[in-house]
C-alpha cells in the first residue's frame, strides 16, 4: 500500500478516445489511516458527543436571559442533532447493526468532561456555558474531524469524509458564533478569570480524556 | 393659575389606579400647554381597551373639556391592572393635544372624536405623536408609523406624508391629510 | 443541569416581566359585550385592520406571539435534553424524536428571530407587555407524551390559529412582511403539530391507556390556550379558529368541533365570571 494508484491512468493520454478512470485532476488515494473498525468506534465517539452536545444546548436555552444567545443556542443545538443523525446512519454502514452499541464516550474522562461541562445552570453562568461549548468542546470537534478526514482513505471511506466536511463547516461557523458571544460577554478582569478558569478546568479533564475518540484523536499516540 | 380637574371615578375598584395622581398629570400637562380650561376626567375602568376621546364645550378658556380614556390608556402594560405615569402622560397629552386643536377655528370642521374615520383618527394622532416628542414624552415613532401606513399604505409616499405630519406644529383641520 | 427545568425558572433580560394564567384572569375587566349571546349578532371582536385599535391590536397580539415562540422554543430545547434516548419506554423517548425536538429548537428559534423582527416593524419595544408563561408550563410535563400533547398538539395549534389571523390582518392591510413571515411560520407549526401527532401515535401504539392519558391532558391544555375565549369561532373571539390549516396539519373534524365546543364555553365561562366581578363591585 502506499504507491502512486494515479499516475499511470492519469497520463495515459494516447488513445485519446479512452479516458482515465481518474482524471487528471483526480489525486484521491487508496491508503487510509484506520480500518472499518476503527472507524466505527470513531464515528460511535462522535454521535456520542454530538448527542451530549446538542442535548446540553437544548437544555441551556432556558437558563441563558440574553435573548440573542438564547436563539443561537437553539440553532446550534440543531447542527449538532443533524451530526449526530449523519453519524448514526453511517454507523450500519461500518457493520455495527446496533448504533446504540457503539455511541459510547472514548472513556470515562470523556464522560466526565461532560458532566462538567453540563454543570452550570444558574442564568448568571452563561460565559461557563459558552467557554465550555465553544472554547473548549467545539475547538476539538474540528480537530478530531480534521484529523480524521486528512488520513482516511480518499477512496474506501469517502462517505464518512463527506460527512465530516458538513459537520466541519458547521463546527467553524459554531465556533465562530460562540466565540463572537464569548468577545462580547467578557468585559472585566473578573470575566476574564471566570471563563479562563473554567476552560482550565475542563481542557484538563479533556487532556485527561485525549480528545473526543480518546488518545489518537489527532494522531498515533507516542 | 391651577387648571380645576375631576376625575371619575374617584375610587377604582378593578384597576389599581388613583384619582388624585391622574388629576395631577392633568394639571402639569395642562400648564406644558397652555391650557387653562377646566377638565373632567372620565375613565372606564370595565373595559381593558384603550380608546380615547375628548370633547369641549366650547372655544373660549372656561369651557370645560371633557376627557374620556377606556382604562387601558393609562396602564402599566407590563403590569396589568396597574398605573403607568409614563403611559398616562402619553395618553393624556394625546387627547389633551387633540382638545386645544379643537379650541382653534380652524378645527371648527372636525367632526366629534368618536365620529372620525379610522384614517382620520390616525392622522390626527401621527399630528399629536410629533408634538408629544417634542414636549418630551417619549412616543414610540414607529408605532404611529406602522399605524398610519395601516390606514394610508405601505409606500414611500406615505412615509414622506407621515414625516411632515409628524414634525408639524400648527395646522388646522383640512391641513390634514385624507385616504386618497 | 437539571433534568427538569421548572417554569419559575426561565431565564430572562430585564425588559421581561411574566406573570401566569391565574393572574391574568383575575383581571375582570372585559372587551365583550355582556348582553351578546353566542347566537346574537353584532360587532366583530376579530383582529382585523379595520378595528379602530388595530395596530395596538396587533402590536399586542405580536409580542405575545414573541414570548410564545422563545417558550417554544425553550420548550423544545429542553425536550431535547430532559429525556434519554431509548424505546419510549421510563421516560426515554426515541433518538429520532430527539432529533425531531432539536429541529423543532432550530425552528422556533427563527420564529423568534422573526417575531422580533416584526415587532420592531410594527413599533413594539422587546419587553413592553407583560410575558404569560402558561405556554412553557402547560407543555413540559414530566411525561414526554404530555410534552407531545400539550407542546405539538395543544400549543403549536394554538400558534396556526394565531399566525393565520395574523396572515389575514397582513393580507388585508397590505403590510409588505406581516403576511409573507406569517405564512412562513404557519407551513413550520403545520409541520411540527404533524410531527406531534405522528409521534404521539407512534409512541403509544401499544399502551391505548397512556395514549387516552395524552388526548385527556391536551383537552384540558386545549381549553386553557382559549384564553377565556379570545380564541374561538364566535366573532367575539379576537383570534378565529382556523380550520383548514389545522385539517392540514392533521387534525380530524371531530378533534377540530371539540377544541370549537371549548372555545365556546370558556367564552360564556369567562363573560359570567365578568358579569359576577362587576355586579360584586358594582361598576
Ligand atoms: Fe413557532
Ligand atoms: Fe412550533
Amino acid at each position: 500500500m502506499g504507491a502512486d494508484t494515479t499516475t499511470d491512468t492519469a497520463t495515459d493520454t494516447s488513445r485519446s478516445h479512452v479516458r482515465a478512470p481518474f482524471a487528471p485532476w483526480d489525486r484521491r488515494d487508496l491508503p487510509g489511516s484506520f480500518d472499518v473498525a476503527e472507524t466505527a468506534r470513531r464515528v460511535g465517539n462522535y454521535k456520542w458527543t454530538e448527542m451530549k452536545l446538542f442535548e446540553a444546548l437544548g437544555g441551556w436555552v432556558a437558563t441563558v436571559p440574553e435573548l440573542d444567545i438564547k436563539m443561537r443556542l437553539g440553532t446550534h443545538c440543531y447542527r449538532h442533532a443533524w451530526h449526530a443523525e449523519l453519524w448514526h446512519k453511517r454507523l450500519p454502514e461500518l457493520r455495527e447493526m446496533k448504533p446504540e452499541r457503539l455511541t459510547a464516550p472514548a472513556n470515562d474522562a470523556m464522560e466526565r468532561f461532560v458532566a462538567a461541562m453540563t454543570e452550570p445552570e444558574d442564568s448568571g453562568l452563561t460565559i461557563e456555558k459558552l467557554v465550555g461549548v465553544y472554547r473548549v468542546l467545539i475547538p476539538r470537534f474540528i480537530a478530531a474531524y480534521t484529523y480524521h478526514m486528512n488520513n482516511t482513505s480518499e477512496i474506501t471511506d469517502a462517505p464518512t469524509i463527506r460527512s465530516l466536511k458538513f459537520a466541519l463547516q458547521d463546527e467553524f461557523d459554531d465556533w465562530r458564533d460562540g466565540e463572537l458571544m464569548l468577545q462580547s460577554l467578557i468585559k472585566t478582569p473578573d470575566d476574564v478569570r471566570r471563563a479562563t478558569e473554567h476552560q482550565a478546568a475542563l481542557e484538563d479533564i479533556m487532556v485527561e480524556a485525549g480528545g473526543i475518540t480518546g488518545p489518537g484523536s489527532i494522531g498515533p499516540v507516542q | 393659575m391651577t387648571t380645576h380637574v375631576t376625575v371619575m371615578p374617584e375610587q377604582f375598584t378593578l384597576v389599581a389606579y388613583d384619582a388624585n395622581r391622574i388629576a395631577a398629570i392633568v394639571r402639569d400637562l395642562a400648564s406644558l400647554l397652555g391650557l387653562s380650561n377646566p377638565m373632567a376626567v372620565e375613565v372606564d375602568e370595565r373595559t381593558p381597551l384603550s380608546k380615547m376621546s375628548a370633547v369641549v364645550a366650547g372655544t373660549s378658556s372656561d369651557h370645560t373639556i371633557t376627557l374620556r380614556l377606556q382604562s387601558g390608556a393609562l396602564e402599566d402594560t407590563k403590569h396589568l391592572t396597574n398605573f403607568s405615569e409614563a403611559h398616562a402622560r402619553r395618553s393624556l397629552g394625546q387627547v389633551m393635544l387633540r382638545a386645544k386643536d379643537r379650541l382653534r377655528p380652524d378645527f371648527a370642521d372636525a367632526p366629534d372624536d368618536l365620529a372620525l374615520t379610522n384614517a382620520q383618527n390616525t392622522a390626527w394622532d401621527v399630528y399629536c405623536g410629533g408634538r408629544l416628542d417634542r414636549l418630551g414624552l417619549d412616543p414610540i415613532q414607529q408605532g404611529y408609523r406602522y399605524d398610519f401606513r395601516n390606514r394610508f399604505g405601505f409606500s414611500d409616499e406615505v412615509d414622506c406624508v407621515f414625516d411632515q405630519l409628524w414634525s408639524a406644529d400648527d395646522l388646522g383641520w383640512h391641513d390634514l391629510p385624507t385616504v386618497p | 443541569m437539571r433534568q427538569f427545568f421548572p417554569v419559575e425558572d426561565l431565564a430572562r433580560d430585564d425588559r421581561f416581566v411574566q406573570t401566569n394564567m391565574a393572574e391574568r384572569m383575575s383581571d375582570t375587566r372585559s372587551a365583550v359585550d355582556l348582553q351578546r349571546t353566542a347566537k346574537s349578532r353584532g360587532a366583530s371582536n376579530r383582529l382585523t385592520p379595520d378595528r379602530h385599535d388595530a395596530s395596538d391590536a396587533a402590536r399586542s397580539l405580536m409580542h405575545g406571539i414573541m414570548v410564545g415562540e422563545i417558550q417554544a422554543l425553550e420548550g423544545a430545547g429542553r425536550t431535547a435534553h430532559d429525556f434519554d434516548a431509548g424505546d419510549g419506554s421510563e421516560g426515554t423517548i426515541p433518538f429520532e424524536l430527539k432529533l425531531d425536538m432539536a429541529r423543532q429548537a432550530w425552528d422556533e428559534a427563527r420564529h423568534v428571530e422573526i417575531s422580533v423582527k416584526l415587532s420592531d416593524w410594527m413599533g413594539t419595544e422587546i419587553g413592553q407587555f407583560q410575558e404569560n408563561t402558561v405556554l412553557f408550563e402547560a407543555a413540559c410535563s414530566n411525561d414526554p407524551v404530555l410534552r407531545l400533547a400539550g407542546v405539538n398538539r395543544a400549543l403549536e395549534g394554538l400558534a396556526i390559529d394565531v399566525f393565520t389571523q395574523m396572515k389575514e390582518f397582513g393580507q388585508l392591510a397590505d403590510d409588505p412582511f406581516l403576511e409573507f413571515c406569517e405564512d412562513w411560520m404557519l407551513a413550520d407549526e403545520v409541520t411540527h403539530v404533524k410531527m406531534g401527532s405522528d409521534w404521539l401515535r407512534r409512541v403509544t401504539e401499544n399502551d391505548p391507556d397512556r395514549r387516552a392519558k395524552a388526548l385527556d391532558f391536551q383537552r384540558v391544555v386545549d381549553k386553557l390556550f382559549s384564553f377565556g375565549g379570545a380564541r374561538g369561532e364566535s366573532e367575539e373571539s379576537p383570534i378565529g379558529l382556523a380550520r383548514r390549516f389545522r385539517e392540514l396539519a392533521g387534525f380530524t373534524d371531530d378533534e377540530v368541533d371539540t377544541i370549537a365546543g371549548m372555545d365556546h364555553d370558556a367564552l360564556e365561562e369567562r363573560k359570567e365570571v365578568v358579569r359576577l366581578a362587576r355586579e360584586t363591585a358594582d361598576v
